[in-house]
This record gives C-alpha cells, sequence and structure tokens, in this order.
C-alpha cells in the first residue's frame, strides 16, 4: 500500500490543471455597478488575468463623463493603447467603436507607457456622451491591446435595462 | 502474494498519473525561437527552471514567485542578451546574483518589492544598457549599486517613492547615459548641487513628470546641457510653475515638454506669465499639451520662443492665433486638436513644417502664404477645399510632403501646377471631386506615395494616373470603377511596387491591366465581387511577391493558365472564396494543394459547390473522386463499342459463325444437293447471275440442283426430275414468275414437288416470288394461289436493302434443317407440312 500512497501522492502534487496557472477556468462575474434599474456585469476574457472595473453614477440617463474606475497589474507594456468596443443587441453587432488611448509620441495619459508588472490604477472621467438606455439587454465586447496586438485587458459585459 | 498485489498497487496509480499527465508539461516554459528564446510568464514557479538550454538569449521569468535571488543564479545562462523579472515578488537580490551574465544588455526589474539589495546585487553585467526599475520601492537613489554600470544607457526609475533629486556621485561613471526616467516619483524640491555630477553630460533625455515639483532652485540646471526635459503634470498652479521654470535658467536644452496629463490636472488658471521663464532658457524644440483654460489673447505668449526652431501645441484650447509675434524663426509648427475656430492666415516665412490636424472648429481651407515650406499635413480637419491644388494656395514651390486625408470635400480644380516637387500624397478618407475628370496628376512625376482610398471615386477616364511615372505605392481602396471592371489605368505606373485595390466591387479585369507594372510587388484585390480570375492577367508581374485575393466570390482560376502565375510569389491569400470542388476544376483544385506553402491559411480554405461539399476543406477534395468517374465513363464507353462491333460482326458473319458453332460437321447426309430450283428457263439470267452465284459462292455454300447442269443426259426429264431433282435434294426452291404459272414444265415440276413432298415427308418448299403476279393468271394454278395466300414467300427486290434481307432470309431457310442427323430435317419438314396445309 506505501507504493500505492507514494504515486497518489506524487499525482497530487504534480498533477496538471491546479487553478494556479487560471487557464482552466472563467473568471467571476463581477458587478461594475447596480443602481435603478441599471446594472452592468463583466466578466474577464484573458485567459491571463482578471481586472477591477466600477463605475461611479450609474442610471438610465446616462450621464456625460462618467467616472470609472480600473484597476490591473500589466502584463505587457503599453507604450500605445488602444480601444475596442463592441456592442451587441440581439445578436447582432449595433455599434463598433475603436480609440486609440496612448499613441508613441503624444501621451494623454499618465499611465501611457507604463510598464509589464507595473501597476495601473485609473480614477476619472471617460468621454462619453450623456444617452438614455433602452430597456432590453445588451452584451460588450471590450478589449484593450497594444501596439504589438497582445491584449491588455478583455471583458464580456453585459448590461441589462429594465 | 503479497509483493505481486503491491507491484499492482504502485503500477496502477502510476500509470494512470503518466497518462494524465501530457508530455509538454514537464517542461515548464514555452520555446518561442529553439536555442533562443523562452517564455517562463506565470508558470508559478519557484526556482529557475535547470531545463532551459544554455544558449537561451532572451528569457522571460515574469510573474513567477521566485521571491529572491541567490547568487549566481543565472550562472548556466551565460549568454543572455535580455532578461525580464517583472513582479517576481523578489525582495531580496544577494551579491552576484547576476555573475557571469556578461552580454546582458537588458534587465527588467518592474514590480518587485525589493526591500535588500545586496552591495553587489548588479555586479558583474559588463554589456547592460537598459535598467527598468519601475514600481521596486526604491525610496532613494543613495545607495543604488550601479556605479559600475559603464555601459548603461537607460534608466527607468520611475513610479517609484524616491524623493530627492539629488543624483549621487556614481552618476558621474555612467557617461553613456542618454535617458533617465524619473517621473512618478515624489520630488518636491530640486537644488543647485543635485545636478552638479551631470555637468558634463550632453545627451542626457530627463523625464521627471508626475513629480509634485514645488521649487527649482534657479542655479540648478544652469549651464547644463540635455537632449530633452519633460515636465509634465508637475506644478499645482501658475505660480509654480512660473517660479519653476525660472528655476530652469541657463539651461540649453534640445526639446522641453511642458503640460499635463489629461487625467492628471492640477492648474485650475494657467496665466500666460507662466512662460515667461523660458527666455532664460536655450531650446530648440518646445512642446506644450493639455493645458485647459488658456487665455484667449495669446498675445505674449511666444515671446520667449521666438528663435525657436520647432514649436508643438497639443490639445490646448487655443481658439485662435491672433497675436503671434512677427519675426518668429520657427521651422516647424505642430498644432494638434487645439480647438481653433477657423484656419489661420499665417505667414510665416522661415516655416518648412506646418502640421495642423484634428481641430474640429476650422471648416474651410483658405489660402497662405508659407514659401519654404515642404512638410504640410492638413488632415483630420473636416475642412473642405474650392480649388486644389496648385502654387497658389500655400505660395511655396517647395513642397514635397501633403497630407489632406480626413477632410470634408476637396473639389480638384488643378493639377498641382508648382508643385512638381511632391513626393507624398494622401487624400484618403475625403470626398476628391472631379478627380477622375483629367489627369489631376499630370505633372506630379516625382510623387512616390498616393493615398486615394476611400474617396468616393469612380475611375471612369484612362488617364486618370497619367504622369506618374516615380509611384511607386498606390493606395486606391473603397472606390469604385466604371461597369465595376479594372480597365487600362496603370500605363505611367512602371516603378508601382505596392497596389491596394480592395472594396472596390470589382467584377472583371480587363486584358493586359497590368501589362506595364512590372515593379509591382505587392497587389491587394480582396474584398471585390470577382468570380473567375484569369492567371493569365498575372503573368507580366514579374516581381510580385504578395497576391492578396481574399473575401472575393472565386469559383476557381483557369485551369490551363496556372502556370502562368509569377514565380517571383510568396505569400497567396485566396480565404474566403466560393470555390468550386467539382471535379471540372481538378486541375486548379489540384494546384492549390500543391502551393500550398505558399497560401495563407490553406487549410481554411472552404468548398461552396457541389453541395455535397459544402464547408469541407479544399484540401480535403481527393483526384480519385474524379478517377473514378472517369473510370466508370471509360468503361462504359469501351464496351458499348465492344458490344456494338460484335453485334455487327455477328451479323454479318452470322453464317460462318453458324457454321463454326453448331454445324461443323454439317453433312448434307443422303443428299447431294441442298436445293432443287424450279424455275421458268426464261427466268434463267437470274437464276445464273444472281441465285447460284450467291449461294453457290457465298458462305455457307449450298449445292444447288440445276436442270442446265445437274440433269444427266440422256434421261427422260421426268425421270430426271425425280431422280437427281428431288431424290437427291434436301429443298426445293420454286422460283415463282409470270413465266413460271405459263410454263407447263415449271408446273409439272411444282405438281410432283408437293406430290413428293406430301410422299416422302422430305424438305420444304421454299417460294420466291421473282415479280408481280397477276391474280387472274395465279387463279388458274388454284393450289398455289391458295399457298401464297397462306404462306410467307420471299420477294425479290432489286435494291441493295432489299437484296440483303432476301438473301439473309433465303440462306436462313435453306439453312434450316442442316443437322448431320438429319431428323432436325425431318421435323422441320413436318412443320413446314403443317404450315402448308
Amino acid at each position: 500500500m506505501t507504493g500505492f500512497v507514494a504515486a497518489l501522492l506524487l499525482w497530487t502534487l504534480v498533477s496538471p490543471g491546479s487553478s494556479d496557472w487560471g487557464g482552466g477556468s472563467a473568471w467571476p462575474t463581477h458587478t461594475a455597478c447596480r443602481k435603478e434599474g441599471l446594472e452592468v456585469l463583466y466578466q474577464s476574457c484573458d485567459p491571463l488575468q482578471d481586472f477591477g472595473f466600477s463605475v461611479d453614477q450609474c442610471a438610465k440617463h446616462l450621464k456625460p463623463n462618467l467616472n470609472v474606475r480600473f484597476g490591473i497589474i500589466l502584463r505587457e507594456d503599453i507604450r500605445e493603447l488602444y480601444l475596442d468596443i463592441a456592442l451587441i443587441s440581439k445578436g447582432d453587432f449595433v455599434l463598433n467603436y475603436s480609440y486609440p488611448i496612448c499613441e508613441a509620441e503624444l501621451p494623454k495619459f499618465s499611465f501611457c507607457g507604463r510598464k509589464k508588472g507595473e501597476q495601473m490604477n485609473y480614477y476619472g472621467p471617460i468621454n462619453n456622451p450623456g444617452f438614455e438606455v433602452y430597456e432590453g439587454k445588451y452584451q460588450v465586447l471590450v478589449e484593450l491591446y497594444n501596439e504589438k496586438r497582445a491584449t491588455v485587458a478583455c471583458a464580456n459585459a453585459t448590461i441589462i435595462c429594465s | 502474494m503479497k509483493p505481486p498485489w503491491r507491484l499492482a498497487g504502485t503500477l496502477i496509480p502510476a500509470m494512470a498519473f503518466l497518462a494524465c499527465v501530457s508530455p509538454g508539461s514537464w517542461e515548464p516554459c514555452a520555446e518561442v525561437v529553439p536555442n533562443i528564446t523562452y517564455d517562463c510568464m506565470e508558470r508559478n514557479l519557484y526556482k529557475i527552471p535547470s531545463s532551459i538550454p544554455s544558449s537561451v538569449k532572451h528569457l522571460d521569468l515574469s510573474f513567477n514567485p521566485l521571491r529572491f535571488l541567490a547568487s549566481q543564479s543565472f550562472s548556466p545562462f551565460p549568454e543572455l542578451q535580455v532578461l525580464d523579472l517583472s513582479r517576481c515578488e523578489i525582495q531580496r537580490i544577494e551579491d552576484d546574483a547576476y555573475w557571469g551574465l556578461d552580454y546582458l544588455s537588458t534587465l527588467i526589474l518592474t514590480g518587485n518589492p525589493i526591500q535588500n539589495l545586496a552591495p553587489g546585487a548588479f555586479s558583474g553585467l559588463l554589456s547592460l544598457q537598459k535598467l527598468v526599475t519601475v514600481e521596486i520601492n526604491l525610496s532613494s537613489l543613495e545607495n543604488f549599486p550601479i556605479g559600475h554600470l559603464r555601459t548603461l544607457k537607460e534608466l527607468n526609475m520611475a513610479h517609484n517613492l524616491i524623493n530627492s533629486f539629488k543624483l549621487p556621485e556614481y552618476f558621474s561613471n555612467l557617461t553613456n547615459l542618454e535617458y533617465l526616467d524619473l517621473s512618478n516619483n515624489n520630488i518636491q524640491n530640486i537644488y543647485c548641487k543635485d545636478l552638479h555630477v551631470l555637468h558634463d553630460t550632453f545627451n542626457l533625455s530627463l523625464d521627471l513628470s508626475l513629480n509634485p515639483i514645488n521649487f527649482i532652485q534657479p542655479c540648478a540646471f544652469n549651464r547644463m546641457r540635455l537632449r530633452e526635459l519633460t515636465l509634465r503634470s508637475n506644478f499645482d498652479n501658475t505660480d509654480v510653475m512660473k517660479t519653476c521654470i525660472q528655476g530652469l535658467a541657463g539651461l540649453e536644452v534640445h526639446k522641453l515638454v511642458l503640460g499635463e496629463f489629461k487625467n492628471e490636472r492640477y492648474m485650475k488658471e494657467f496665466d500666460k506669465s507662466a512662460l515667461e521663464g523660458l527666455c532664460s532658457i536655450n531650446i530648440t524644440e518646445f512642446r506644450l499639451a493639455f493645458l485647459d483654460d488658456f487665455p484667449k489673447d495669446i498675445s505674449g505668449f511666444f515671446d520667449c520662443l521666438v528663435n525657436v526652431s520647432a514649436v508643438s501645441l497639443v490639445n490646448l484650447n487655443l481658439h485662435s492665433l491672433e497675436g503671434l509675434p512677427k519675426d518668429l524663426k520657427w521651422q516647424s509648427l505642430e498644432l494638434i486638436k487645439c480647438k481653433i475656430n477657423q484656419f489661420p492666415k499665417l505667414v510665416l516665412p522661415s516655416l518648412k513644417r506646418y502640421v495642423f490636424t484634428a481641430n474640429r472648429g476650422a471648416d474651410s481651407f483658405v489660402k497662405v502664404e508659407l514659401e519654404n515650406l515642404e512638410f504640410l499635413d492638413l488632415s483630420s480637419n473636416g475642412m473642405s477645399f474650392k480649388s486644389c491644388c496648385d502654387q497658389d494656395d500655400w505660395k511655396t514651390t517647395s513642397l514635397k510632403y501633403l497630407d489632406l486625408s480626413f477632410n470634408d470635400a476637396i473639389t480638384m480644380g488643378s493639377n498641382f501646377l508648382g508643385l512638381e516637387l511632391l513626393e507624398y500624397l494622401d487624400f484618403q478618407h475625403s470626398t476628391l471631386k472631379q478627380a477622375s475628370q483629367f489627369s489631376v496628376f499630370l505633372s506630379l512625376s516625382k510623387l512616390l506615395y498616393l493615398d486615394i482610398s476611400y474617396t468616393h471615386t469612380e475611375v471612369a477616364f484612362h488617364g486618370i494616373f497619367s504622369g506618374l511615372v516615380s509611384l511607386q505605392v498606390l493606395k486606391m481602396a473603397g472606390n469604385s470603377f466604371k461597369d465595376n471592371t479594372l480597365s487600362s489605368i496603370f500605363t505611367d505606373l512602371t516603378n508601382l511596387t505596392f497596389l491596394d485595390l480592395s472594396k472596390c466591387q470589382l467584377e472583371h479585369v480587363s486584358q493586359g491591366v497590368f501589362s506595364s507594372l512590372s515593379s509591382l510587388q505587392f497587389l491587394n484585390m480582396s474584398y471585390n465581387n470577382f468570380i473567375l480570375l484569369d492567371a493569365l492577367s498575372f503573368q507580366p508581374l514579374h516581381l510580385l511577391q504578395v497576391l492578396d485575393c481574399s473575401f472575393n466570390k472565386i469559383e476557381s482560376f483557369e485551369g490551363q493558365e496556372l502556370q502562368h502565375f509569377p514565380s517571383s510569389l510568396t505569400t497567396l491569400n485566396l480565404t474566403r472564396n466560393a470555390f468550386d470542388c467539382s471535379c471540372k476544376h481538378q486541375s486548379f483544385l489540384q494546384w492549390i494543394k500543391d502551393q500550398r506553402q505558399l497560401l495563407v491559411g490553406a487549410e481554411q480554405l472552404q468548398c461552396m459547390m457541389p453541395l455535397d461539399m459544402k464547408n469541407m476543406s479544399v484540401l480535403s477534395f481527393r483526384n480519385s473522386t474524379c478517377q473514378i468517374t472517369k473510370i466508370v465513363i471509360a468503361v462504359t464507353v469501351v464496351s458499348v463499342v465492344v458490344v456494338s462491333v460484335i453485334a455487327c460482326l455477328v451479323y454479318k458473319f452470322y453464317f460462318h459463325l453458324m457454321l463454326l458453332a453448331g454445324c461443323k460437321k454439317y453433312g448434307r447426309g443422303e443428299s447431294t444437293y441442298d436445293a432443287f430450283v424450279i424455275y421458268s428457263s426464261q427466268d434463267d439470267d437470274w437464276v445464273r447471275n444472281e441465285l447460284v452465284k450467291n449461294l453457290e459462292e457465298g458462305v455457307p455454300s449450298f449445292r444447288l440442283c440445276l436442270h442446265y447442269r445437274d440433269f444427266i443426259p440422256g434421261v427422260a426429264i421426268a425421270a430426271n426430275i425425280i431422280q437427281e431433282g428431288f431424290h437427291k435434294s434436301r429443298k426445293v426452291i420454286v422460283v415463282v414468275s409470270q413465266h413460271f404459272i405459263q410454263s407447263r414444265w415449271c408446273i409439272f415440276e411444282y405438281e410432283i414437288a408437293q406430290t413428293w413432298q406430301f410422299l416422302s415427308s422430305h424438305a420444304g418448299i421454299i417460294f420466291i416470288v421473282l415479280q408481280k403476279l397477276e391474280k387472274s393468271l395465279l387463279r388458274q394454278q388454284v393450289e398455289l394461289y391458295r399457298l401464297l395466300n397462306r404462306n410467307t414467300y420471299l420477294e425479290w427486290e432489286d435494291n441493295v436493302l432489299g437484296r440483303h434481307i432476301f438473301w439473309r432470309r433465303l440462306r436462313k431457310a435453306l439453312m434450316d434443317g442442316k443437322s448431320p442427323e438429319g431428323t432436325g430435317d425431318l421435323e422441320n419438314s413436318h412443320e413446314e407440312m403443317t404450315s402448308l396445309t
């Protein structure tokens, strides 16, 4: 029986698929905001990491220049940083939006140029227009990537307006 | 019994374990370039993996809990050039940790909470050029043990807790230092002695952004020379900024960057007096970025920047450029996102480079006087141009670069007269008007680059690109062509190397379109509506390397012409087309399989037709399917031919076969003759020339009994008839004709034949009607008349088909009963008897 126990122990120790790699299981779903009939949920779609995100004001009548909080430990340098947003309603792409956040020659934000392994926290307004959110359920795909087209952060968000 | 049980108990789980562990998981790192580059990022390694070959040059160990670096940790990897230790939870680095890394040029330590750094931690490292110590909890420069790194060029110490800018003495050793990043630290005051050690360096770029600087002692930067100094989001208010800039007095700097970040704004009100101190700084290039509340009246603002050669103003609420000093010596001016209301009427003779972009306030272009302008970027303004473009618009004849992209409508009114030196021209995403009505670019013989993508141009005029003899790059995606046909518009473009024709709704390519493009290397024809492409049209492109035909509706290329594809081709993209995988395109499909190393995403090529192969990979097409069909068709054709030939042969040689097969042993038995012929001597000609000739000389040859030949002389006719005729013959042929009925002998013979047949139960009688008989005449012979009415007889017809049928029937009739035993004869004669009666 000692042999059996030894082999079992070895297996437990070296067994792959332990959660440390983070590749196997999906990240948990977080709530970015929930208030007045509007709920924003998101889940990281980057197999390497999860991240934190929240919206300060959350209402059906969306105000312009919302304040958001965003925190992540960078897995890539972000000398250049680009944002892609796709809005999906009832299975159709309603809106695709691409925006350069950091450009090499003209660093706009203080976090531009941060390094792999460095923490990045952003608290401040985003440059959004104010609008009314219609009732329904929307899917939003958000991806941040750098000049090498490596994913910096990626999220599947769900917006439920009731 | 115990040992075997124990063995089994060990073996079974061990095998289960081995089955679960894939072979790769023994190797903790990903091999990016064999023996050179290894990626071990986030592999939960507690120590440096020993399985990596010693030849490794790039090693990424980031995001592993290494915790500390012991002495000589990396001695197994003496060839290392780049080492990434980002976020390895390293708290302690011992002496000689990097010992032996004589070729290491880049060391990254970002995000490690280093508490204990031994004095000899960085010893060795003879070639280190870049050291990244971002966010390592460094609180002081004083004891950082890098004084011996003489080769160091770039030192990044951003995002730490450094609160003193006092550069220690060891900086005087770092004579090669070019870039020092101390941004996002806690430096508040800069004193005269702080930069003392830098006085001999000339080439340093210094970034002090995001430090809460309160005070700069006026002598701190005196007589110092820097390549670049960046001070963004440093000052709380205008007053601090003013005194600090005054503190930079005596500095000679190539490029000075001031301003804030979009998300780090501290100065509530910006006063133009803040920049007064710039007068005592020697600046070559000046940039100001992201300042809110810019004063409306800018007069006096640029007074200290008159002698600067380059000015860049980014994201400022400038509104207008009214009040600029007159004697400016600027050679380069950038106005980016400055919310300027109108296109400024600049008069700046010294200006060579002018960038005016993303100023959405300006709506139409006005003429300016910039006599020496060489570089002009007016992109992304949404402006309209009433008449473009000639020398008069900018008063310059030196223009080489012109970017008018992302604007509104641009009407082409002139063909660049006086702007013959242009080398670069970009109109993309602006709406070009009248561009295809005359040779717009005729005078631009030096133009190298032209972009008219997405300009709503419909190419109808063949001379649209006339005169562009030097052009190397032509981008015209997202336009349209008359009749959706690509016609010969590239005749002059003999030096073209890059051509983008994507998203042009093209369906056809006219012959000889590419014949002049012998230098072309890259051709993009994706996102069009091509169905069938002619490989022959690509033949003149001798140097073509990349051809993109993806996202079309291509079913096939013409099979015979595939060898005309340029042999220089290295990349061919045919993805997302509607390939027809039926056998008629077999040679094309085989060609795709042969050229798979050339094809982008060969595995993703899918068949759209035929239906049974829909969505299957083109590579799964098998030649054998077509061969099977071919074989089936071939076999069918051959067998039909063979069968018909055999049938013909059998028909033709029917009697030969009969003889060979069944009647080989045929003999007439007791009979001497096959048939006795009863005929009138009037029909002698027919009998001799036709009957005898055909039956006695043909195959099978019959022997006939004929009275003129076979009757024995000297014997009575009646006796001859019976002895020679009936007695020795199997059958009787009666040649019925007018003369036959009238001849008494014939009737006599016929009656004997009937009687003979009746008596001996012997041979049948075969009637041949030689000519139409009169009924009245025939009625005289009642018996004959009745017989001919009831029985089948042979009728002689004097034509080819009639004769053929006649002889076959007669031969068959004579063959009947031709059996050796003669029993068949008997049966036959019985049958004939019954049919006769």
